[in-house]
C-alpha cells in the first residue's frame, strides 16, 4: 500500500518544485505504471518512497506507516519491505549470480540454511537456475535484469519498485521482464514500474499514473500512455 | 540490529574485511607502517615516563623528615609530640632516635673514619635527639613540617627535609608527563589521519556496494562494521609490530647498560617486565582505538544515502 497525501518536494528555494501537491493511492497487490518525461518528477517519486529524500510538504505512507516520520535508524527496515530494480542493474561484478542474490539475504542477517533454500527458488522463478554460478559480465542484459529482480524479491517485499527496468533492453527481452513482473504481481506483491516504454504500457492495460512537471496529470485505471510524445 | 543479523554477521564481515585489506595492500601496509612509527616514538616516551615515575616514587619513599628536639626536652614533651605525630594521617611511621643512638649511627656511617668521633661520649654528645618521620605521601612533607613546627616551643628545635630535591623530582615528573601527552596528541592525529585516508580509499572502492547495501536495507552498523574492523585491525597489527620492536630494543639496551643506570640517585628503574606489560596493554588499546576512529570518520560521508 502506497499513499501520497498532498506531497510537494522542492530541492532549492526559488526553483520550481519537482513534485507539486501530489496525492495518490496504490492498493496492495496493484500493478501500476508511472510515466512522464524526463524531469517530470519520477525519480523524486521513487526517492521519496525509499526515504532517500524527505517531502517538503505532505506525507508519504507505505503499508500505513508514515515514511516522513521515520527516524534514520528505521529507514533500513522500511527498505526491507521494498524490492528495487534499477535500470543499470547494480550487480556486484565480483560476485556470482547466486552470491549476488544471497547477498541481499546476508545483509539482513538471514541464516545460511535459509539462504541455501530460498536463493535457488528465486532464481528458478526468473528462469536463471542454469546460470547460478556465472558472473554478471557473462550474462546478457536481460539475464542481468532477471538477477536483479531475483535479488529484489528474495526477502519477500510487499512492494516492488522498478526504475526503468526495460530501459536498456530490446523489446523482446523487455516483454520477458515484464511478464516476470506480472507473475510476481500475481503472487500478491504490489508493483510500481516507472518507465518510458510506451508500447509496453499500452499493451499491458494496467493502471497508469502520468506526471507532468511535477503534477499528477492523469490517473487512468485501464492503461493508456498518458501524454503524447 | 536484530539478534539474527548479529549471529551471521561476523563471518561475512571478516570475509569482506580480509578481501579489502588484500585489495588495498599497499595503502594498508603504509598505514600499518605509520602506526608502527607513531607507536615506537610514543613507546619511547612512555617508557621514559614510566621509569621517571618509578624513580620518583622510589626516591620519594626513601625521603624522610627529621624533627630535631631541643637539647633540654622533657619526657612529657617527647610523649606529646610523638602522640601528635602518630595520630596524624599524613604520617606512615615515626621512629625516635635518642642523641646516644644518633651518635652511634653517625659513627657507623663514617665506617673507617669513626675514630674521628672518639672524643665524644654521653657527657658531651653534640648530636640532638630527633624523630625520623616517613610520610604517607611525599607531597604532604610541608604539612608535616608545619605540624611539627607547631611544637616549636614545646620541645621541637627545627625540622629538616630534602625540600628542593622533592620539588625538583616532582616537577621533572610533571614535565615528562606533559611531554608524553603532547607527543601522544600529535602522533594520534597523524595516525588517525593516515588510517582515515586508507579506509576512505577502501570505502571509495566499495561505494557501489555500499549503495546497493543501503537499498537492500542494510543497517548503518552492518555497513560500517567491516570498515571499522579493517581500521582496527590495521591499528592492532601496527601496535603488535611496534611493541615487538620496542621490546627487543629495550632489553638489548638494558643488557648493554647492565645494572649501571648513570643515575645521580640511589633508585632503581621500573622492572622491564612490568614496563612491557603496561606498554602492550596501552598499545593494543591505542592501536585499535585510532584505527576505529579513523574508519568512523572515513565512512561517515558515504552512509548518507
Amino acid at each position: 500500500m502506497i499513499e501520497f497525501k498532498n506531497v510537494t518536494k522542492g530541492y532549492e528555494k526559488n526553483k520550481s518544485e519537482a513534485l507539486k501537491n501530489v496525492s495518490l493511492f496504490i492498493d496492495k497487490g496493484e500493478f501500476v505504471f508511472l510515466v512522464g518525461r524526463s524531469g517530470a518528477g519520477k525519480s523524486t517519486f521513487i526517492k521519496l518512497l525509499l526515504r532517500e529524500i524527505e517531502a517538503t510538504e505532505g506525507s508519504v505512507f507505505i503499508n500505513n506507516f508514515n515514511v516522513s516520520k521515520l527516524s534514520k535508524k528505521e529507514i533500513p527496515f522500511l527498505r526491507r519491505k521494498m524490492g528495487i530494480v534499477f535500470q543499470d542493474f547494480r550487480l556486484l561484478e565480483n560476485k556470482s549470480v547466486y552470491e549476488n542474490v544471497a547477498y541481499a539475504m546476508e545483509i539482513i542477517g538471514k541464516s545460511e540454511k535459509q539462504i541455501r533454500k530460498r536463493v535457488p527458488l528465486a532464481l528458478d522463478m526468473v528462469g536463471l537456475s542454469h546460470r547460478m554460478n556465472h558472473y554478471p559480465h557473462e550474462l546478457s542484459g536481460g539475464e542481468q535484469q532477471r538477477v536483479v529482480i531475483a535479488r529484489a524479491i528474495i526477502n519477500n517485499p510487499s512492494i516492488l519498485i522498478c526504475d526503468e527496468p526495460t530501459g536498456n533492453l530490446d523489446p523482446e527481452t523487455s516483454y520477458e521482464i515484464i511478464s516476470i513482473l506480472e507473475e510476481i504481481n500475481r503472487r500478491g506483491t504490489t508493483i510500481v514500474v516507472v518507465t518510458h516504454d510506451r508500447e509496453i504500457v499500452d499493451t499491458m492495460k494496467k493502471r497508469v499514473l502520468t506526471l507532468e512537471d511535477g503534477v499528477l496529470k492523469v490517473d487512468d485505471a485501464t492503461g493508456r500512455y498518458g501524454y503524447e510524445v | 540490529m536484530k539478534f539474527s543479523s548479529i549471529k551471521t554477521m561476523p563471518k561475512n564481515v571478516i570475509r569482506d574485511t580480509m578481501k579489502s585489506i588484500e585489495r588495498n595492500n599497499l595503502m594498508s601496509i603504509a598505514s600499518v607502517l605509520s602506526v608502527i612509527a607513531a607507536l615506537i616514538i610514543l613507546g619511547i616516551f612512555l617508557i621514559l615516563t614510566i621509569n621517571v615515575q618509578e624513580v620518583t616514587k622510589d626516591v620519594e619513599s626513601k625521603l624522610e623528615l627529621k624533627i630535631f628536639l631541643q637539647e633540654n626536652f622533657t619526657d612529657t614533651q617527647k610523649e606529646t609530640i610523638q602522640q601528635a605525630l602518630e595520630k596524624s594521617d599524613l604520617i606512615e611511621n615515626v621512629t625516635f632516635e635518642s642523641s646516644a643512638e644518633a651518635l652511634d649511627n653517625f659513627k657507623s656511617s663514617l665506617e673507617d673514619y669513626a675514630p674521628l668521633l672518639n672524643g665524644y661520649n654521653s657527657e658531651n654528645n653534640p648530636m640532638p635527639a630527633s624523630f625520623i618521620v616517613r610520610v604517607t605521601d611525599p607531597k604532604d612533607m610541608e604539612d608535616v613540617q608545619t605540624l611539627a613546627m607547631s611544637f616549636k616551643d614545646q620541645g621541637v628545635e627545627y625540622v629538616r627535609y630534602g625540600q628542593e630535591y622533592v620539588e625538583a623530582l616532582v616537577s621533572f615528573n610533571k614535565f615528562t608527563n606533559t611531554l608524553s601527552i603532547v607527543v601522544l596528541a600529535v602522533l594520534s592525529m597523524i595516525s588517525i589521519f593516515i588510517i582515515y585516508n586508507t579506509i576512505k580509499l577502501t570505502v571509495f572502492a566499495r561505494r557501489r556496494e555500499i549503495g546497493i547495501m543501503k537499498y537492500v536495507g542494510a543497517t548503518n552498523a552492518y555497513i560500517r562494521a567491516p570498515f571499522i574492523l579493517e581500521g582496527t585491525l590495521l591499528g592492532l597489527i601496527g601496535a603488535i609490530v611496534a611493541f615487538l620492536i620496542i621490546r627487543i630494543t629495550y632489553y638489548y639496551i638494558l643488557g648493554l647498560v647492565g645494572g649501571n643506570l648513570f643515575l645521580p640517585v640511589d633508585a632503581s628503574l621500573a622492572s622491564p617486565n612490568a614496563v612491557m606489560g603496561q606498554l602492550i596493554f596501552f598499545f593494543l588499546i591505542y592501536g585499535g582505538f585510532i584505527g576505529a576512529i579513523g574508519s568512523v570518520f572515513a565512512i561517515r560521508k558515504f552512509l548518507d544515502v
